[in-house]
């Protein structure tokens, strides 16, 4: 039951992108069409539930017995670096149809801050294992979630009459804002 | 050398040296950060408890309570940590308790992210800038018997109500909810940590 | 290469408007949304991202010509949460306050495109000193930005500048402007306006 809390919370009510402001720039970059969103939060979702379970381990496994808390944030980006490397070494040897779809967005999940965020949230939250795999499923989720309704929009707004200065960027964070507060309304959702 | 030696020797230099460093600063700063952490908590007890000259900290039943004790040592109050869901986020806060847990001697909301305006209230109400606490202060004295209830719109008449924020309904009674649950664990804890020592 | 004969003021003052690496580059902006509720929490956290963009590039300048190519992403990653560590550390240790509001947003500035950006871009090919200079500019030109936006959501949305109540009793503040949805459009109007007033002083 806990769990599906913090999938719930993770996904809809604390969204990762809307509410926390994680991973805005593929949010910016990359959501211009349903399709390159649906694989980038695919592929956001796959890593950040594998980084979830690692950095759990090497922060309660590792960090910890040896009291050297302070390299929490050296060794967490060094995992997540590597393991971007490691998952898009093997999805082109597992699958090449599936390394053509998602392999191309994976170096930019690198500097994603929501991985590292997902990360260090879990750590604050003092989340068990289990407690942290949910979050990154549900923290993936989200970021899909909100991804790809931008992408719907933007698809729309390509044959709007978006003043000048503000296509590109601008009028993407301004449909941010109101999704955003579309997103606010879930508040309360779980509650008693 | 080969270029693999290299990368893996300038790797293993440059890490090494970032572990040095951080260990020496950790011992500089991480002192300073656990007296802060130490000030915020007693500050937060000394808040919800009545005067006492020290606590004990006492772990029983996976809680920590903090027994507030008089000059004679005789214990004048309980203090302990409170974390629940509430209408946003989630709620951390301090309750204090008199020995018998028969009245609360306070509360104070240590953590919440509660919608600004609304439910943020319970910790901080800036439309009433002669008593923004008002309604943790309320808290004071309420008898949990058999367990707190929250009232709307109308000033409380009985020693266990209290009176909800106006507009955030969900955020109050999360706070009692937490409150309730919370209460009887402590109980049991403080039963449990008696036994312990005799 | 052009490099020599870019001016050091000019390598400075790119990072404040031209190159701005908010409203021009689109870099950095998780944190800009994130801790721009108040004048002085974007003002911290500008600081705090100065801090680490000018002391890891001109380590990193420093050492260019001995961190091998294929190794030098992980190799930046690591000096720059290095010095990430430090400076949440040094918050945590002698400003909790300001600690306790920017929160986890400190350590994400491991991952702030600007810094990685600029380090790649700039630092690995340019003597520390210059390094520093750019580093400095692109800071200074985050902090301006974080500030500013700071200072238009705390003004609108708590009447308040550096907590200085400059609003009185008459406004009622715009809660929306210190939660996201506030962030995305003061973020989007700043973006609009700066592309406007780019225009105008490219024709004018």
């Amino acid at each position: 039951m806990n769990l599906i809390l913090i999938f719930i919370s993770a996904a809809i009510i604390n969204n990762f992108v809307l509410a926390y402001f994680l991973g805005i720039c593929p949010f910016v970059g990359v959501s211009k069409q349903i399709s390159s969103a649906v694989s980038m939060g695919l592929a956001v979702t796959f890593v950040m539930t594998i980084a979830a379970a690692v950095t759990w381990l090497i922060y309660h496994l590792i960090l910890v017995p040896f009291n050297v808390q302070i390299l929490e944030y050296v060794a967490f980006i060094l995992v997540i670096a590597s393991l971007v490397q490691l998952v898009e070494m093997f999805i082109r040897k597992v699958s090449k149809p599936l390394y053509d779809t998602l392999g191309i967005y994976l170096p930019l999940i690198t500097t994603n801050c929501a991985i590292l965020g997902l990360a260090l949230f879990a750590e604050l939250r003092d989340y068990d294992f289990m407690e942290s795999l949910a979050f990154g499923v549900g923290a993936g989720a989200g970021f899909t979630l909100a991804l790809v309704i931008m992408a719907g929009i933007r698809e729309e707004l390509e044959l709007a009459r978006v003043p000048r200065h503000f296509q590109g960027a601008a009028i993407t964070m301004i449909v941010a804002a109101s999704l955003a507060l579309a997103f606010m309304g879930f508040a309360g959702l779980l509650s008693i | 050398m080969s270029t693999s030696a290299k990368m893996i020797l300038v790797l293993a230099v440059i890490t090494a040296l970032a572990g040095a460093i951080l260990s020496a600063w950790d011992g500089y700063t991480q002192p300073k950060i656990e007296q802060h952490r130490l000030e915020a908590l007693q500050a937060a007890i000394a808040d919800v408890l009545p005067a006492h000259d020290h606590y004990d900290e006492v772990q029983a039943d996976d809680m920590t309570l903090y027994v507030g004790k008089n000059s004679a040592n005789q214990p004048v109050g309980i203090a302990f940590r409170a974390v629940g869901s509430g209408f946003q986020g989630e709620i951390a806060m301090m309750v204090g308790v008199t020995p018998d847990f028969e009245q609360l001697t306070g509360l104070a909301i240590l953590e919440q992210i509660e919608t600004p305006g609304l439910g943020a209230k319970i910790q901080r109400d800036p439309s009433k800038p002669d008593d923004p606490n008002w309604f943790t202060q309320q808290f004071q004295g309420v008898r949990p018997n058999p367990e707190i209830t929250v009232v709307k719109n109308q000033q409380p008449d009985q020693p266990n109500e209290i009176q909800a924020i106006t507009g955030a309904t969900i955020s109050s009674r999360a706070v009692v909810q937490i409150l309730n649950t919370s209460l009887e664990q402590a109980k049991q804890a403080y039963r449990t940590s008696k036994q312990q020592v005799s | 290469m052009a490099k020599q004969s870019v001016s050091l003021s000019r390598e400075f003052g790119k990072g404040l408007w031209a190159e701005n690496p908010v409203l021009v580059s689109l870099l950095g902006l998780c944190p800009t949304l994130a801790v721009t509720n108040s004048a002085i929490n974007g003002l911290a956290m500008g600081l705090a991202t100065t801090f680490v963009v000018v002391s890891s590039g001109i380590i990193i300048s420093s050492f260019r010509k001995l961190i091998p190519h294929q190794v030098r992403i992980a190799g930046y990653i690591v000096i720059i949460a290095t010095f990430v560590t430090l400076a949440d550390r040094y918050l945590a240790a002698f400003y909790p306050d300001i600690s306790k509001a920017l929160g986890p947003y400190v350590p994400l500035i491991v991952v702030n495109c600007i810094i990685l950006g600029r380090q790649e871009a700039f630092a690995s090919k340019h003597h520390p000193g210059r390094a520093a200079l750019d580093a400095l500019g692109m800071g200074v030109g985050f902090i301006a930005v974080l500030f500013v936006l700071g200072s238009i959501r705390e003004l609108l949305g708590s009447g308040s500048i550096l907590s200085f109540q400059v609003l009185g009793d008459w406004w009622t503040p715009w809660m929306v402007m210190i939660l996201p949805p506030g962030a995305f459009l003061t973020l989007g109007l700043l973006i609009g306006l700066s592309n406007w007033i780019n225009e105008k002083r490219a024709t004018a």
